[in-house]
């Protein structure tokens, strides 16, 4: 293989590996900044996959396959946000909840649905075709123009002021009038949306499968990654770029005789995961959360 | 001028927990003016404001606003009826711009920049439109909430305590702000216990007694005396009986002590005290004035940035409160919800908190030896007249005041030699008040050097030996009590030194008042 094709296929596998990163964390970061926190982002991706799958194969359309997912998160986003914002219930719980329901609900759904244990993989009909000539996917320039969209959202519309507003100071967006726990179920509502087109990148697009271990813990690294950008959409975008790239990378080497005779590849797995840690934590010195993050908001 | 714009009727507020805060309130306030709402801590001024601007729901009672019934289910909704207030901790976004803040929840439409230049020009009232509101101090945020008000076309301006946290220029430069506003045709509520401010600055006074309305005046016709009489209400106080201190030696000195406050702003500005054995050592003040921070740094709770704490002749800066209460020190926290107790575990549990590792409490495989805390919590409850259910009730259900004694109880059965009470008896009723404050007169009688913290000054009073008046993290002076008058007393807590003040006026006794 040519250097050129090697560059060329690192920078393919990085678009593909980023996708879904930052998608889910655009969108925790959109709740996380009306203050709810949403830890189930693997269980999202994993039930959302699982019906993209399902929807896709059924009509053999990838289009009704990708918002079959989104959908999916939406439901999922609906259920989060009235427990945490309207019940007032805890947010990690919750979460935990949605992570363990996928996690079971997958398992057993994919032997519902096709009768086989565990993997499937879905006819080329359902898989979401790449732009031509450049290979890349669609959702990939979707996810590009949502973490811009995302970032204006927040800081140049009265909308995201109300969005900051509730996660920095729910009391003082009430008094002026903003339904307080409106804002957060639908910021929830849109956070996990994000995070089902995630799931779905990854059933029907770039991995073409559906297992119950479908997100392999992007939903996680995910949600460091909104730690890493400092609750903003265009850093997690720049922070995903990274990751991607040196798990592309790190693949990458993997593959090469010479280097595994040495170095164990399960410490090469870990390549991405510190050369981002590194670079991140080196680029932004200390993150700030939103104040009310994760607490539910009480009157009286 | 004379018509009625908001009138409330016999206004009831019983809190879910029971507490009654108001007992059938009646206020009117007329077009126009500006109605000063007095009352000491705990009267009930909040609570009728909170109600009056939708963020509280009444227990019973009616608002009219301009004679028509009002409900407001919200805050968003009596802005709309054009009320507005302004809180004491003010509710702004402090990550945000001004600018931010002040559009803050309008439709994009109706956010116009140069409408709210237009408005500080007008008004005066000027803020620095691009500067986070965390970088602002205290008197320019209160600003921004005004001006925010202002803009939402608010007629009925409402101000909680607003000059706790302003110095004294800046509070000037608010009642000349007030009495603007009052010519534009505003009409403005004023909560305040500071009688100085409600005489300079309204027009007609409601004075509030423990959910009461206890008088009406025309400021023209008030003064001092008469205001202090009607909010303090004499029927209430106790005289304790009090031996002669005999102070022996220093048992707690602090040496220039600097303390941080959670904003990393100093709270605590170099103070230097002592505080001998055999005395009540009182700290007045109004809150907010580095007194919580004070009592963390000496209690281990917080982090003493600079100075010395000494405690029984022992270098015990920034020591850990476990270390400190081996060596004799006893802590009556301010907030026994929060540090206190734990309000789930029962009163046996709670009743060896921090002493749970003594031998007598622990078995031979570090279990804890039933028996001997039950005892010890029986113990607690026949000494210290605690009702309650049992050793086994969970410290939730007793009442504010045996709580209360039951922490008291628990400091006390550590046998200290220096007790930092904060706020002891605040939230209390009269007969559990009276119960510990002679529990704090006896352990001084029996030679435990006492740190007292109180906002109530009646405490101060009676109880201290000596006592101390803090202000923005300074003694403004150290006396005995009845070395002072009520008007020097009011004066250092208004921020004007001792030194300052005692040239001006002749002392009277703190009886006259």
């Amino acid at each position: 293989m040519s250097e050129l094709g090697m560059i060329i296929d690192i920078i393919e596998g990085t678009t593909y590996a980023m996708t879904p990163l930052v998608l889910a964390a655009v969108g925790e970061i959109f709740n996380e900044r009306a203050g709810i926190v949403n830890i189930g982002l693997e269980g999202i991706m994993l039930l959302s996959g699982f019906m993209a799958v399902v929807a896709a194969e059924a009509t053999l359309n990838p289009l009704v396959g990708v918002l079959a997912g989104i959908a999916t998160g939406a439901f999922i986003g609906l259920i989060h946000g009235y427990i945490t914002a309207y019940l007032k219930g805890d947010h990690i719980i919750s979460g935990l909840g949605i992570n363990l329901f996928a996690l079971g609900g997958v398992a057993f759904g994919i032997e519902a649905v096709w009768g086989v244990r565990g993997y499937h993989t879905p006819p080329d009909a359902a898989k979401v075709p790449d732009i031509p000539v450049v290979n890349i996917s669609p959702i990939f320039i979707a996810m590009i123009l949502i973490a811009i969209g995302t970032h204006y959202l927040l800081y140049r519309t009265s909308m995201g002021l109300k969005v900051r507003a509730v996660g920095e100071n729910p009391e003082a967006a009430d008094v002026v009038g903003v339904n307080v726990e409106r804002v957060q179920l639908l910021a929830t509502i849109y956070g996990a949306a994000l995070t089902g087109l995630a799931g779905a990148f990854l059933s029907i697009d770039w991995l073409t499968a559906i297992t119950k271990e479908l997100p392999a813990g992007r939903g996680f690294i995910a949600l460091a990654l909104v730690n890493f950008a400092n609750w903003s959409p265009l850093l997690a975008l720049g922070g995903g770029l990274l990751f991607g790239f040196f798990w592309t990378l790190g693949e990458w080497i993997k593959n090469m005789a010479a280097v595994k005779a040495v170095i164990p590849v399960t410490l090469m797995n870990t390549i991405p995961y510190i050369a981002t840690l590194a670079v991140v934590a080196g680029l932004i010195g200390k993150s700030r959360p939103p104040r009310y993050v994760g607490r539910p908001y009480k009157r009286e | 001028m004379n018509d009625i714009i908001v009138q409330m009727k016999n206004i009831v507020k019983v809190y879910p927990d029971g507490t009654v805060a108001l007992r059938g309130v009646d206020l009117e306030v007329r077009r126009g003016e500006i109605h000063g709402l007095l009352g000491e801590n705990g009267a009930g001024k909040t609570t009728l404001m909170k109600i009056l601007s939708g963020l509280l729901r009444p227990t019973s009672g009616e608002i009219y606003i301009a004679g028509k019934r009002v409900h407001f289910k919200s805050a968003s909704e009596a802005l709309k009826h054009g009320i507005g207030m302004v809180h004491q901790h003010l509710a702004l976004v402090p990550a945000f711009t001004a600018y931010e803040n002040i559009i803050l929840g309008l439709p994009s439409r109706e956010a116009s920049r140069k409408k709210i230049e237009k408005l500080m020009e007008e008004t005066g009232l000027k803020v620095p439109l691009d500067a986070l509101v965390e970088d602002l101090p205290f008197g320019v945020r209160q600003r921004i909430e005004i001006i925010k008000m202002l803009y939402r076309n608010v007629d009925i301006l409402i101000l909680d305590e607003p000059t706790t946290n302003l110095t004294p220029i800046e509070t000037r430069e608010l009642f000349h702000t007030l009495k603007e506003l009052k010519k534009r045709g505003k009409t403005i509520i004023f909560i305040t216990h500071k009688l100085r401010e409600v005489l300079e600055v309204t027009d007609r006074i409601t004075v509030l007694r423990r959910g009461r309305v206890v008088g009406r005046t025309e400021t023209a016709k008030a003064t001092p005396e008469m205001l202090a009489k009607m909010m303090v209400g004499r029927e209430v106080v106790m005289k304790i009986e009090k031996k002669p201190a005999k102070p022996g030696e220093p048992v707690l000195i602090v040496k220039d002590l600097w303390v941080k406050n959670d904003l990393g702003e100093w709270a605590v500005k170099g103070l230097s005290f002592a505080v001998y054995s055999g005395e009540i050592f009182g700290i007045a003040g109004v809150e907010g004035n580095g007194q919580t921070e004070l009592v963390e740094a000496i209690t281990g709770l917080r982090r003493v940035e600079k100075g010395q704490v000494i405690l029984m002749g022992k270098d015990v800066t920034n020591k850990s409160p476990g270390e400190l209460y081996r060596l004799g020190l006893s802590h009556i926290p301010e907030d026994r919800h929060k540090l206190g107790l734990v309000l789930d575990m029962t009163v046996s549990e709670n009743s060896i908190l921090g002493i749970h590792r003594l031998k007598k409490f622990l078995g031979s495989l570090l279990n804890l030896k039933w028996g001997v805390i039950d005892r010890h919590a029986r113990d607690i409850i026949e000494r210290f007249e605690i009702v309650a259910p049992g050793t086994k009730a969970p410290a939730r259900s007793l009442s504010g005041g045996n709580q209360q004694k039951l922490v008291v109880g628990r400091e006390l059965s550590k046998s200290p030699r220096v007790i930092v009470a904060a706020q002891p008896t605040r939230g209390l009723d009269v007969a559990a008040t009276e119960y510990i404050r002679k529990l704090l007169i006896k352990m001084r009688d029996e030679g435990k050097a006492v740190l007292l913290v109180s906002a109530d000054l009646d405490e101060i009073l009676q109880l201290s030996d000596r006592m101390a008046v803090m202000y923005e993290g300074e003694f403004m002076g150290i006396a005995k009590p009845e070395e002072l008058t009520e008007e020097r007393i009011g004066l250092m807590m208004g921020g004007y030194k001792m030194e300052q003040i005692s040239s001006k006026t002749s002392p009277q006794p703190v009886e006259s008042r």
